[in-house]
């Protein structure tokens, strides 16, 4: 049998190509018993082999100790071998790495050759011990008589550094002279490796701009211009006074360097080190911006990409200059090259305004619309391309699920930036979020859902609008059809059906939406969809019945039934569902439903007799029964600080066991031990002796056991107050002077319970919604100045909070607390819009506090984030 | 840094990777992930790979801190796609030159370099890659500079092989294509001194 060399592996591999597999494996199989022979020749050989293999997805973590058996040759066409293996095999958690710190000090103290492959290995693999070791070693080769190997320890010290920073104090400023190397090839290195350190710790390496500085005046290496324009990139944003100095020179290099690269990195630098920003900056943001838009105007693709990659940075400090040429930028998204269009989003993104965002926003959802629109206009191209012999199927951007995906993401974020701080016509939003639920075609759905139910939340003056659109989105059967399709957005149904519901008071008839919400088809949808349908027909339903019962008229006797045998006949099917949610809601409507149909069967009209009887109403009472259960609070964004402006009640001690732990092994056998001292032999006594005494003494007090009497507690009370005795001198047990409390605490009185005694009443709950009755009830929606929305930005807070601090004076203070009497009444960050409202500090009633914390943990869950919106979901 | 330098030819099958950070998805799968996209670009379009399909590959850093996005620079050779990925630290348009830099060099030591040179010699076009570049940090980027120290170091592998196999011809190295292929004398050597060794 002969052994393959690599040469024989490539071309077998080559021959075999229709049972690769196989033939691998036969090689590897080969690889291990050529590996463990003692010649070293063939086992560099097979590690040379199995490297190649490596490349390929092949393990070969196994043959590490081979390799470093091959590293130690003293031959140096097989040690070649062994680091090239290494430096291909070898990662932070190959453990026969530790057993190379000798050979390395070996490699490193030979000829230049074995230095230099040595280094260059070292480079690659090195690890925290190894570094430590080997640190002097490395820092040593910084003075080695070649240029070559200089150059590559310098590499190698800064990754020395990188795994071993203790290292620094000596290591840095031996690297440091390297700056000044006779050898132009070593001072380019170390600008490389410095360029690292400087990126990573720019503090840490001011001292060296003089030397940088002196480098970047007199330099004529376009590579290490380039370097060392980054380094003072990154160097400048911590020194303003670097600014001043480096503007003559950079601006120069700008206008005289023929070299692009270095052109572009010069105008880079400038962006990103803040030398536009000062009093003389203006004119070299306008080289800047020009040089850029130059590049955007090239045929060179490259100059186009970099080009809209720098504009990105200038955008913040200089909008206006970017501005001038948002045309070209949103010509750019039509580009047939997807790494520009995701730069050109990327720039629209960070330059959308109030001014330009309905254009941009259009532009993008136009892409989503017509993906061919792009591969007509680029049709000469695809004519080149076809002419010159290219035969790749260039796909059209525009269709690959991952860019649209982008795409709509990137048109919710351009919009919800800054709570919609570019957003001004929010009816034109709104339609753009149902147009984009129905053009996306990716799973973009719990996105566009957050931000319905998170608009519709914010902004009052659009919930009528926003009503009328979702009604036609239920009343639309398309996304019931596709709901189960990956991509269908089927999930704007549930906003459409939340809000709805939420707001049916804005219905124009609420009757007819009740048919769409119970239909046969609903089951399509997902159960959490589903649940909310459900919720939503009790709410329209409440809404509709109220309205009849204000002018009643016995005519409607026969709609209402109708309408409720209906309804009752469709939940039926519903609560059957395997979904829990679903059939709890559906559970729960059915029964209030056949409630009020007995109710319904039981009305006999008495006409004219309502005058007579006031208490005894013209309509059927249950009417009135739905619509309070949903009315009674107003659904309001929170403000993400709210639940932290709530002090935590004085007696709720959050500490204290619920269910105390069971106790440690040795306690229990302590406890055993006395209560045989005690004598108490029953079995069923001395368990419980065990569990209560077990606990941890604080929660002793809350540990109430109904059926114990005062005889055991009494003993319970001794056997701990013993216990505690013998342990003060134990050293295994901690201590406890914390007061224990004693049976007082059992006191019922004590127990915190939320007050709700001033909920009020069904029958008075007050009419809904009585804020901002213009904005609410207004009669036309034209009436509306298209500036005029008003964006609940920060939220509702919890009305007492200012109350509660003077009195919170807590036995143990939770952050949340302290956090409130630091601050006062903690409100969130000032908004710096001018049309925030502060809503309806006056004119709401100071609802008593407990229940409204209630209401605030409950909706607080779909606010401001989406993430935040997604988990509270089903809370709703 | 450059954190990863991948040549792959036009069906996908890589001819060199070099990966000088970790990184947590498998080497095999980035590179097919490379593949795909670059091999569906046109011709004419810009040599930097952006797209919504590669954020997972590239974001590096835990979701603490701030995360870094990498950068994908290609350039593509008649059947061979050479890929850098490189961070905030490397100029764009300057690996584009570096990029060039390698397969010049490469193209002085195989004297017309063409795929097959690659598949049969990766260990030679590993060594001319670590003159280039050292730990993701670039060393030289002058020509004459690479192709000297390349030279010298064939050299020495020559020598070093040469003197532990008197017999042999040709051997490891580069020159003339046809060196590595074996002679029916080298072959014959090549087994007499496995045979001479301490095998069964």
């Amino acid at each position: 049998m002969w052994e393959r060399t690599l040469q024989d592996l490539i071309r077998g591999l080559r021959a075999n190509k229709k049972e690769e597999s196989k033939f691998i494996a036969q090689a590897v199989d080969e690889i291990r018993k050529e590996i463990r022979s003692k010649d070293m020749e063939l086992k560099a050989g097979a590690v040379l082999k199995l490297t190649y293999l490596e490349m390929l997805g092949h393990d070969m973590t196994w043959a590490s100790f081979h390799v470093v058996e091959v590293m130690s040759s003293p031959k140096y066409h097989l040690k070649t071998i062994g680091y090239l293996a290494a430096t291909q095999s070898f990662g932070a958690e190959t453990d026969v790495l530790m057993l190379t710190t000798n050979l390395l000090k070996k490699d490193l103290a030979s000829s230049p050759a074995d230095v230099a492959v040595s280094v260059n290995g070292l480079s690659h693999f090195i690890a925290p011990d190894l570094a430590r070791d080997l640190s002097g070693d490395l820092v040593a080769m910084l003075n080695h008589s070649r240029p070559h190997v200089r150059k590559r320890a310098v590499i190698a010290v800064y990754r020395m550094l990188a795994k071993y920073p203790q290292a620094s104090p000596y290591a840095l400023t031996r690297l440091k002279d390297k700056l000044e190397d006779s050898d132009i090839g070593v001072v380019s290195a170390t600008a490389n490796a410095m360029c690292e350190l400087v990126r990573h710790n720019p503090n840490d390496y001011l001292s060296l701009a003089p030397q940088l500085f002196h480098l970047l005046t007199t330099s004529s290496n376009n590579w290490m211009l380039i370097k060392l324009v980054k380094i003072f990139g990154f160097l400048s944003p911590h020194e303003p006074r670097l600014v001043r100095k480096l503007q003559p020179p950079i601006t120069e290099l700008i206008s005289t360097t023929p070299a692009i690269s270095l052109l572009y990195e010069c105008v880079h630098t400038c962006i990103v080190g803040g030398m536009l920003e000062s009093a003389s900056g203006h004119a070299l943001a306008e080289t800047c911006v020009t040089k850029l838009a130059a590049f955007l105007g090239d045929l060179d693709q490259n100059l186009k990409y970099i080009a809209l990659l720098a504009m990105v940075k200038i955008v913040p400090s200089h909008p206006h200059l970017v501005a001038r040429y948002q045309d070209m930028i949103l010509a750019s998204v039509n580009d047939q090259d997807v790494s520009i269009r995701i730069r050109a989003l990327d720039l629209l993104t960070a330059m959308a305004s109030q001014d330009n965002i309905q254009s941009i926003v259009q532009q993008l959802l136009s892409h989503l619309v017509h993906p061919d629109a792009v591969v007509q206009t680029s049709a000469t191209q695809s004519l080149n391309a076809s002419l010159s012999g290219t035969t790749e199927v260039s796909l059209s951007p525009s269709k690959s699920t991952a860019y649209r995906l982008t795409l709509a993401q990137r048109i919710l974020a351009i919009c919800s930036q800054d709570t919609y701080s570019n957003v001004i016509d929010f009816h034109w939003y709104l339609s753009v979020l149902v147009d984009l639920a129905y053009v996306a075609g990716v799973s973009v759905g719990a996105d566009i859902r957050d931000q319905l139910v998170d608009v519709v939340g914010r902004v009052r003056a659009v919930r009528r609008r926003a009503v009328e659109l979702m009604v036609s989105l239920l009343s639309d059967e398309s996304f019931i059809f596709k709901a189960r399709d990956e991509g269908s957005c089927a999930e704007v149904l549930w906003a459409a059906a939340w809000v709805c519901g939420e707001h049916c008071g804005e219905l124009a008839e609420p009757r007819k939406l009740i048919p769409f919400l119970i239909k046969q088809s609903v089951l399509d949808l997902a159960p959490e969809t589903i649940a909310v349908y459900l919720q939503a027909v009790l709410k329209v339903f409440g809404v509709w019945t109220a309205e009849l019962s204000q002018n009643w008229d016995d005519d409607s006797l026969p709609k209402v039934k109708e309408i409720v045998e209906e309804v009752i006949e469709a939940l039926q099917t519903f609560v059957s569902s395997p979904d829990i949610e679903v059939q709890e809601r559906a559970a729960n409507a059915l029964q209030l439903f056949t409630f009020i149909r007995a109710d319904l069967l039981s009305y006999r009209p008495h006409p004219g007799s309502s005058s007579a009887f006031s208490e005894d109403p013209a309509y059927p009472k249950s009417l009135l029964l739905v619509r309070p259960l949903f009315t009674a609070y107003d659904l309001n964004p929170v403000n993400p600080l709210a639940q932290t402006a709530i002090p935590s009640p004085d007696d709720v001690d959050l500490d204290a066991w619920i269910v105390p732990p069971p106790a440690p092994e040795a306690s229990q056998l302590v406890e055993k031990a006395i209560q045989e001292n005690e004598h108490v032999p029953k079995r069923r006594k001395k368990g419980k002796g065990k569990a209560v005494n077990s606990t941890s003494s604080r929660a002793q007090g809350e540990d109430v056991t109904p059926v114990e009497t005062s005889e055991e507690r009494a003993r319970r009370e001794q056997a701990r107050a013993e216990r505690l005795e013998r342990q003060r001198d134990d050293p295994f047990y901690i201590p406890v002077d914390k007061p224990a409390r004693g049976p007082a605490a059992e006191d019922i009185d004590s127990i915190p319970v939320v007050h709700l005694d001033d909920m009020p009443a069904m029958s008075q709950v007050p009419s809904p919604t009585p804020r901002l009755p213009s904005l609410l009830r207004a009669p036309a929606e034209d009436t509306y100045a298209s500036t005029g929305y008003t964006i609940d930005r920060d939220g509702e807070m919890p009305t007492d909070v200012k109350a509660s601090p003077s009195t919170a004076v807590s036995r143990r203070p939770s952050s949340a607390l302290t956090s409130v009497s630091k601050n006062g009444f903690a409100m969130p960050p000032a908004a710096s819009f001018q049309e925030y409202v502060a809503e309806d500090e006056a004119s709401k009633p100071r609802t008593p506090g407990p229940v409204k914390v209630t209401r605030v943990k409950r909706s607080g869950a779909k606010k401001r984030t989406v993430e935040a919106a997604n988990g509270g979901a089903a809370a709703a | 840094m450059i954190h990863s330098v991948i040549i792959f030819n036009t069906s996908g099958v890589p001819r060199l990777t070099k990966f000088y950070s970790p990184i947590h998805k498998s080497p095999q799968a980035l590179v097919q992930r490379i593949y795909q996209l670059i091999s569906t670009r046109a011709t004419r379009l810009c040599n930097f790979l952006d797209a919504p399909e590669l954020e997972e590959f590239l974001a590096r850093g835990s979701a603490g801190e701030e995360q870094e996005k990498l950068r994908v620079v290609y350039r593509s050779y008649a059947t061979l796609h050479f890929v850098f990925v490189v961070d905030a630290s490397e100029s764009e348009l300057g690996i584009l030159d570096l990029i060039q830099v390698f397969v010049e060099s490469l193209d002085r030591a195989f004297e017309n370099v063409c795929e097959l040179d690659l598949v049969f010699h990766f260990d030679e076009a590993h060594h001319i890659l670590a003159e280039i570049i050292q730990g993701g940090i670039v060393l030289e980027t002058n020509l004459e500079e690479i192709d000297n120290c390349v030279q010298q170091a064939s050299q020495l592998r020559k020598q070093s092989f040469a003197s532990a196999n008197p017999l042999a011809l040709g051997g490891s190295g580069v020159g003339p294509r046809s060196a590595g292929l074996q002679t029916p004398l080298n072959w014959l050597t090549n087994k007499l001194t496995l045979a001479g060794g301490a095998r069964q």
